[in-house]
This record gives C-alpha cells, structure tokens and sequence, in this order.
C-alpha cells in the first residue's frame, strides 16, 4: 500500500513538472494575489485582466496570435512576486509583466524590472512614479495614493467643514493621505485637530472611540483599509456616532467595505474611488464594460476590476502598436504616446512618470437603502488636472513627500 | 490633546471591555492546556469560528440571543470532533504533536473558512437595546461593551460554581492533578479530556459570537487572537485561571492606554509585557501547578 | 514502530547522504527553475540551522524568522547604507544573528520548553513590530528594504550576483560549507550531548553535564546560521522583505523540517526543496493551497511524524533488520546505525 503511493506520488510529481511547461510562448506574465485574506480585491484585477485579453482577441489578438499569457498568484508578499517574476523573466524570457494589488510589492517589483529591463505595468495603487523610485520601466494603471487624498480633501472642505481628525493605518499608503490632506488642508483653510496611527491588523478602536468624542470633529478621516475599515465603522456606528454631525471620508473606499459595513455607511459617509459602475451614466465605455463583467462574473466591476482592465489591455494595445512584444525600450515609448479610451474618458500614460491619467469619484454612502448594485451615489468627479502634480514636482516628491508626518 | 480625569477614566472602562474577551479566551486557552497538556495553536481559529457561527444563526432567525448559545454549542462539537479524531490519537507522543497539529489545523480551517464565506467581511447588527453608550460627566462607554463585561463576569461565575460545586466539575479538577488515578477509580477520563477540549474551545467560540458584533467576521480574525491569546496566558502562569483572569486585565489596559499615548507601539506593547513578566516571574504571575 | 526519539549515533557512513545531497544539488538549477533552486538553498540552510535546536536539542523555538530576519536586514542595510561588499555584508548578518541568539539564550535558555517557544515567538513579533513601525524610516517598513544596488562579487574574483547561474553557484558554496560545518558539529562530542539533553534532560545533568551551557551554545549556533541564510536571502533578492520576520515564516520553516523529518540530518532540506517544489506546482493551478498545506500538516503529523526522510529511513532499516540472519545477537540492533 504504502509503496504504491509512493510510486502515484513520483508519477504525480513528474506529471506536475511536464505539464508545467507551456506550449506557445507566453507574452505577458501577471501576478495577483489571488490566495490569502486579499484574494477578493485580487480576483477582481483577475477578472478585469482577463476581460481585457478577450477584448484584444476579439480583435485579432497581438500580432496576429492570441494573447498567451502566465497569471499567478503573488500571495500578496514582495518575495514571492520577485521569484515569480524571476522565473518569468529570466526563464521563460517573458520581457512585459504586470499586476500587483498592494503598493509595497509594486514599489519591490519596479526597483527589481528596472535592474532586469522588464516592462513593469502595476495594476495597483503606487508610488512608483515618485522621486527615486521612478527609473523608466514601470507603469501604473491605478492612482498615485495622494491623488485620493488631494480628492477626498478638496471635496471636504469645500463642502462637510473646515476641522478635520484622522485616523491613520500606519504604513506608507496611510502616510501619504495624511500627506496629502495636510497639504489641501493648509491651501484651503481646513483646520487639522488630530491624528492617531493604527497599526496594522488592528480591528478594536475602543481604544480611541473617547479621543474621537473628546476632539469632535466636523470631519474624522478614516484612513483604514481592509477589514479593519469595516471594524472601526461597525465601532463608530454601535457607539452612536454615525448618525449624528460627524462626518467620514475615507480617502479610498471600496465597494467590499460599503457592503461590509452595512447600515452603518450613512450618509454622513463620503468615499473616493477611482472608478464606479454608476459612471456609465457619463461614460459609455462604462456601459460596455460593466455588461461585459456582469454577463461573465455575475456581479458589477470594482475599481480593482478597471485597473486590471486598463493595464492589461494598454499593454497587448502598445505590442500591437510596436509591433514588438520583447523590445522593451520601444514598447516603453509606445505606451508613453499612447492614448486610449476604454471604460471612462480619454487617457494615457504620463510620459515623465508612466502614471495613468484619470479622475477620481466621491461617492456617498446611503445607508440602509445600500443594495445589490445600488452602493452610493456619486457626488462629485475630479479629474486628473485636479489631482496630479506636476512632473517636475513628482520627480522631486514635493509637496507631499516632505511634508512632516505628526508624531514621528 | 489633554490628559483629563474623564479620559482616563473612560481609557480604563475600555481596557476593562478589551480585557474582557481576553479573559474569556484565555480561560478556554488554560482550560485545555490544564487539562489536557496541549497547547491549542488554534483557538483563534474557534473564535473565528464562533463568530461565523453566530452570523449564520443571526441571519437564518434573526435573534441575536439565539446566536450566542447556538455558536457555543456549534463550536463546541466541533472542538468534540476536533479532539477525538485529530488530537486523541497523538496522546503519549511528544507534547509537540499536538501542538503542530493544531497550528496545522488552525491553517486548513482558516483556508476552508475563506472558500466558502469569501474575505468580505460579515456584519450582525446589534439589537436596539445596544446600540449608543452610556454617558456621564463626560466618562462614556459603549453600551454593548458594558454587556460584554457583565457577560464575562457571568461566564467566570459559571465556571468557578461549575469547578467547585458540581461532580463533573471535581471530575475534571482530579482529573487535571491526577488523571491515572481517576481513571482507575473506573472513569472515563479520555471523555473527559474530550469534554474539556470542547468547554475551552465553546469559550473561545463565545468570545468569537460576542466580538463578532464590534469587529466584522472575517476568516482571518483568529490569526492575530490566537498569538495574543498565549501572551496573555502565559503572563498570568499556563494552567492558572486566575491567571487567566489577571494576564487578560492587565493586557486590556496596556492595550487602551499604549494606543492613547503612543499608538503605533501597541502591538509591540503586549510582547514587550510578557517578556518582562517572564524574565522576572519565569512561570508567569500566578505560576502552573494546574489549578483550576 | 517507534514514532519518536531514538538514540542515534552517526558514522562516517552517514556522510554518504549528505555527499549525495550536495551532489543533487549542482544539477538542481538545471532541472527546475533556477530561482526555485537558489531558494530551496536558503531555505535549506535555514531548516538544518533551526533543526540544530529543535532536532537535536530538543527546543522549540516559535520565533526563528527573528534570526533570519536580522541577518536579511543586516545584509541589506550594510550593503545600502555602508556599502559594504558582501562579505562584509554577510559577515555583520551573522555577528548580529548569533549576538541576538546570545541575548535570548542568556535571558530565556533555562525556561522550560513552552515558556521557551512563547518567549522566541515574542521576540520574533517584537522584531516584526519594530521593522514595521517605529523603525520604519531604516526598514522601509511593509515596504521592505530596497534601493539595494546590483549586486556583484569583487573577492576572491568578480562573479555578476544579478545573473541567476552565478548567483546560485555563489549560494550553494556558502550553504555546501555551512551543510559541512554544521555535520561536523553535530557528529562531535558536543553534537552527541546535545541529542542526549534531549533524550533525556535530567540524565543529562546529573552526569555532570553543563547542560544550560550546551542549550546555549546550540541557539546561538542556530542564529549564526539561520542569519547566514537570511543574509543570502537578501542578496538574492536584492531586497530585503518585511516577511521574513513574520511569524507565519517561523511557522513554514518549522512545517518543512517536520516534513522532511526533524530526527534526521538532511531531512530538514528534503522537507524544504518537496514543500517549495510542490508549493510552487500547485499555486499555478489551485488558489487554495493554504487549505492543501495545513492538511498536510495535520497529515504528518497524524501519520508520518518522522517526515519524508525518517520514514524512508526506518522502511530501510526495517529491511536491514529483516534481512540479518535470526542466529544475531539482539543486542546488535539495539545500538542502531543511521545514515545522514
């Protein structure tokens, strides 16, 4: 008994390793967290991806073939990504690859694709076009993180108030909202109150639930993401505070937390998204893509679904262009000249920093009434002009690199 | 922001809540390890449990009472289950075993839990009764964690008046002193360690029902529990209930008061707490000697 | 058939595995990916270091991935913000792990065995904490430790670290000869009174043994290596991440010396290359490998808590004990031979 399934087991093992190899060369090499705690967020990159490579097809693919392409699963970790990418790269001689949900693995993975010459689009939130990061190979199809916070802060002030206290999760993404709304504070006459820091990975607030009250703020910025968003609203509601004066912006918001957190995301809650559904009352490639998602995933696109989109389908749209799918330098420029539209308004990638140009909604929650599809209604949109700093100032990281974070 | 009497003493009520399902966990966590000499690595994940299970029963009827005694009951035949087929077999065998197994378990489970519940988080809405705080000369406190507090002082009560008072109660006390010469008195003690197991777990399943109100229920929300669960049994003396009690006090206010004055050191606070306690105390506050 | 602790006494024999071992391993990057091949170097060197304490000592550690992780950030933040060349690099990963190791030995060495494992795990989450936070501005924080150059050799002769087959044949001399010290370790005096303290503690001590010493010896030993490892780690990676302190990596490496077989000496590396192999195979095709992975656990430990190794081990020994002739003395078996 025993000996036989050590024999199944080799010829398990053996078949394993055969069939790893891919028959076709594959051009594209993309990972996705698409295991662990984050695995919605990345199934929904996944989904936009794929999308994308039916949309290229339908059109007679990249040159001619259709699209072959590796998706894998980065498990959210920087380690795990680099290898993958090794692999790719070094092994299989894939020269453009993409993906990546959060910002610390992009930020890895660029520094890595620029010493190795790969072309590197993420599909995430990232810093990667600021300061010394920046170095020529890598392309963002989310948003730079202060473009939600200059978003979210310019909306505030104009219209919720002027004092405004914020709860930071205390790691790089966290920094640079509070950044960033420091900056649109001082410019448009807010008056900052306070700031806690959350460590990662807490989910009880009580700790601070009395600061909160005792500082009364007009506006209290939730600067948490994740399950933890959810725990601190469910928190604030059963405290009884969301439904009074106080208001909640949450620099970027999720179609997940608006559903988590139920009853409790009120009206008195304003969120920044980068991209909607119920924009596809302005935009029709909104409509296109947001039948095409329901018709094969069953529900609506989140922001994650048009990153992933975006990034894939402007990658396979410059090869096509280039007429190249290894030559990096000239892919590199054919995405910089590149303009395209797919699910909101025109856009391109900034040619200084490979940023994708796009706007960023506010959207605001409606409570009980928050069904199905029906999550918020759109507030206000911002577009790039508004949000994005200029080249020169990217390249320095100024202003809101420098500014000083409180407390540290 | 100024340091008041009121903040102070409001900080403190917090601690108390926060220490609180500490507590409970932590008697579960020492129940098992008491008696039955394991060190359950995945208590955390039947806390995730109990909270899903208080979501499922809450969503199907719609009452919030019917779902605390039902994630008891349902997590504490799983914890049956559990220590029958997995943990029985490796009794005997070095204390590591167990130990492994269930760290393996707690990986599985927590695997399983995000295949078929997916990651978004699960909300139970509170009753009415619930919802707002208390509030007097400015000290205020959620009304729900005063709830958890009673609730928790209820579930000590049971437990004492069920260790000293009752025959089964005695059973597991012997049991935990002398399990050779109870069985030789011709009881089952492997049902009992069964029993025992399935009581630490309902408790951690309880803390699970009861948190799942405040933080959303999520399959990874045991992971970090089960890691501050152990620090705060061992800082009050594996196999000590009273330790227990005290390791989960003491946590809670290191907690409310590291994030008040220097939040980004709270998770490193309460592993710097048990370090020093133990360099000082090596077998915690209140020692073992398996008292229950 | 005996499931646990048994007295073993290595003969020179035994080297033939670890020979065999090294051997399979030159041919290693040509046969899977050359990055998987690097790693199950690491990791390897990582698993025999942390089985130095827990196979052969008998104590748990539950916070290894703070030794690791030192010696990771130590390389990086030497090579980034001294620019020191590699060795020098390596050598800081390794003076601070074993100066680490030192600091927890003195404090905790003589607690017993679970207060011990709930201490190492403390200091691990401390160092995860720290790295996370208040460090954050040396660390880099989630983001890990990055703006590492490209990396090269310059002494004894130039190898390009950036190239993979270099970089590989870089990290298999340094975990070869490390794989060797450590056999000589343990096949010493001293690597025979580590497995007796685990034997049986008490007997230890009462024949005189300094017992506390040789625990110690042995942790701070495992910190030399497991920093070593955590050193090359970076540089194969060019970057340091924040994982490598995390608990769950404490976790992983303890898994794979446990599926490799913890009673053995080159179980803890089988364990890594099966469990790094099989990971990497299965991710492609199931996203619930995490499920796959804790019922693996709870399967070896349930059924083969001797791990690959031991298991094949004792199926061979159980031959060699079939096939002796029923005239030999019993005794001969009682002292039983092992390889590698």
């Amino acid at each position: 008994m025993k000996k036989a399934s050590w024999i199944l087991g080799v010829i398990f093992l053996f078949t394993l390793m055969v069939s790893g190899t891919a028959s076709a060369k594959p051009i594209f090499g993309i990972l996705l967290p698409l295991s662990g705690p984050f695995s919605a967020m990345g199934s929904d990159m996944k989904n936009g991806t794929l999308l994308a490579i039916d949309d290229v097809n339908a059109k007679g693919g990249v040159l001619g073939k259709p699209v072959e392409y590796i998706l894998g699963d980065d498990e959210l970790k920087s380690e795990v990504a680099i290898r993958k990418y090794k692999e790719m790269v070094d092994g299989e001689g894939i020269k453009v690859i993409g993906g990546g949900l959060s910002g610390a693995t992009s930020v890895a993975v660029n520094e890595w694709a620029c010493k190795n010459k790969a072309l590197y689009m993420a599909f995430c939130y990232s810093s990667m076009p600021l300061g010394k990061e920046y170095c020529g190979y890598g392309f963002v199809a989310g948003m730079i993180p202060y473009q939600s916070g200059v978003a979210t802060a310019r909306y505030s002030f104009k219209n919720l108030g002027k004092s405004w206290m914020m709860i930071t999760q205390d790691y790089r993404f966290g920094h640079d909202q509070l950044q960033a709304w420091l900056v649109t504070s001082e410019k448009l006459g807010g008056k900052f109150v306070g700031n806690v820091y959350s460590p990662i990975g807490q989910t009880d607030y009580s700790a601070i639930l009395p600061r909160i009250v005792a500082t009364n703020p007009d506006i209290l910025v939730l600067n948490i993401y994740g399950q933890s968003l959810d725990s601190i609203i469910k928190q604030l509601g059963e405290a009884g505070l969301t439904d009074k004066k106080m208001k909640f912006v949450i620099p970027k918001s999720h179609e997940n937390t608006i559903k988590g957190a139920g009853s409790f995301y009120t009206q008195n809650f304003y969120g920044g998204h980068n991209y909607y559904w119920a924009q596809q009352d302005k935009y029709p490639g909104a409509k296109t893509f947001n039948d095409a998602y329901r018709k094969r995933f069953g529900g609506p696109p989140s922001m994650d679904s048009d990153n992933g989109y975006t990034g894939a389908h402007a990658v396979l749209d410059a090869m096509n262009k280039a007429k190249t799918t290894t030559d990096v330098p000239k892919l590199i420029q054919t995405l910089k000249e590149m303009k395209f539209q797919y699910n909101k308004g025109p856009e391109q990638f900034r040619a200084c920093d490979g940023i994708r140009m796009t706007s960023v909604v506010i959207v605001r929650g409606i409570g009980a009434k928050a069904k199905g599809w029906d999550l918020g209604e759109i507030v206000a949109e911002y577009p790039v002009e508004e949000t994005l700093e200029s080249c020169e100032n990217n390249a320095k990281d100024i202003p809101f690199g420098q500014v000083k974070l409180p407390g540290k | 922001m100024e340091l008041t009497l009121t903040l102070i003493i409001t900080q403190i009520l917090f601690g108390l809540a926060l220490g609180a399902v500490y507590i409970m966990m932590a008697s579960g966590l020492t129940i098992i390890f008491g008696l039955l000499d394991v060190v359950n690595f995945a208590h955390g994940t039947f806390y995730m449990l109990g909270a899903f299970a208080a979501y499922i029963v809450i969503s199907l009827f719609g009452n919030f009472w019917l779902g605390l005694p039902c994630a008891i009951i349902l997590v504490g035949l799983i914890g049956w289950m559990t220590e029958s087929l997995l943990i029985k077999p490796l009794y005997g065998k070095d204390p590591l075993y167990p130990l492994l197994l269930t760290f393996g378990f707690s990986i599985a489970v927590t695997d399983l839990m995000r295949w078929i519940f997916g990651t978004i988080p699960k909300v139970i809405e509170l009753p009415k009764g619930f919802a707002g705080s208390f509030m007097s000369a400015g000290i205020f406190i959620p009304k729900y964690r005063v709830f958890i507090i009673c609730l928790t002082i209820a579930v000590l009560l049971f437990l004492w008046f069920f260790f000293k008072k009752t025959n089964l109660g005695m059973i597991i006390r012997a049991a935990t002193r002398d399990s050779l010469m109870v069985r030789t008195l011709g009881i089952n003690v492997p049902r009992i360690w069964t029993f025992g197991f399935a009581l630490g777990v309902g408790l951690a399943g309880l803390g699970g029902a009861v948190n799942s109100s405040i933080v959303a229920a999520v399959p990874d929300m045991g992971v970090e529990m089960t890691v501050e669960c152990f620090v705060v049994v061992v800082i009050g003396g594996l196999g000590s209930l009273g330790g227990a009690i005290l390791g989960g006090l003491i946590i809670g206010q290191v907690i409310s008061f590291v994030s008040l004055f220097a939040s980004d050191w709270s998770n490193v606070a309460i592993f710097l707490t048990m370090f020093f306690i133990l360099l000082v105390r090596t077998r915690g506050l209140f020692g073992e000697a398996g008292r229950l | 058939m005996k499931n646990d602790l048994r007295p073993k006494v290595q003969r020179g024999a035994g080297n033939r595995t670890v020979w065999l071992a090294l051997l399979v391993c030159i041919v290693l990057p040509f046969v899977i990916s050359i990055p998987l091949a690097t790693e199950i170097m690491i990791f390897g060197l990582f698993a025999l270091a942390f089985n130095l304490l827990l196979g052969y000592t008998g104590v748990l550690s539950f916070g290894h991935a703070a030794y690791f992780g030192v010696g990771s950030y130590a390389c990086g933040m030497a090579i980034r913000y001294a620019g020191a060349s590699i060795w020098t690099s390596l050598l800081i990963s390794i003076a601070l792990g074993s100066l680490l190791a030192a600091i927890v030995g003195a404090l905790a060495i003589k607690k017993r065995g679970v207060y011990f494992a709930m201490i190492s795990m403390a200091v691990g989450q401390m160092f995860y904490f720290l790295a996370l936070s208040p460090l954050k501005r040396w660390t880099g924080g989630e983001d890990g430790l990055k703006f590492i150059p490209r990396l090269k050799l310059e002494f004894p002769f130039f190898v390009d670290l950036g190239s993979p087959y270099p970089l590989y044949f870089f990290v298999y001399i340094i975990v070869g000869i490390s794989i060797l010290v450590i056999w000589r370790i343990l096949n010493s005096p001293f690597g025979r009174l580590l497995q007796a303290i685990r034997e049986n503690e008490e007997r230890t001590i009462a024949s005189g043994y300094n017992v506390t010493m040789a625990k110690f010896v042995s942790l701070v030993f495992s910190g030399f290596f497991s920093a070593l490892a955590g050193g090359l780690f970076t540089i194969y990676l060019g970057y340091g991440p924040l994982h490598s302190l995390y608990w769950l990596t404490s976790g992983t490496i303890l898994l794979m010396t446990i599926l490799g077989g913890m009673h053995t000496f080159i179980g803890p590396v089988v364990g890594v290359a099966v469990f790094l192999y099989v990971q990497n195979q299965f991710s492609r095709y199931i996203e619930r490998w995490e499920l796959l992975v804790g019922i693996l656990f709870i399967s070896l430990v349930l059924i083969f808590p001797d791990g690959i190794v031991g298991t094949i081990k004792n199926k061979y020994l159980e031959r060699k004990a079939d096939d002796t002739s029923p005239e030999t003395e019993p005794e001969l078996n009682a002292k039983t031979e092992t390889e590698g």
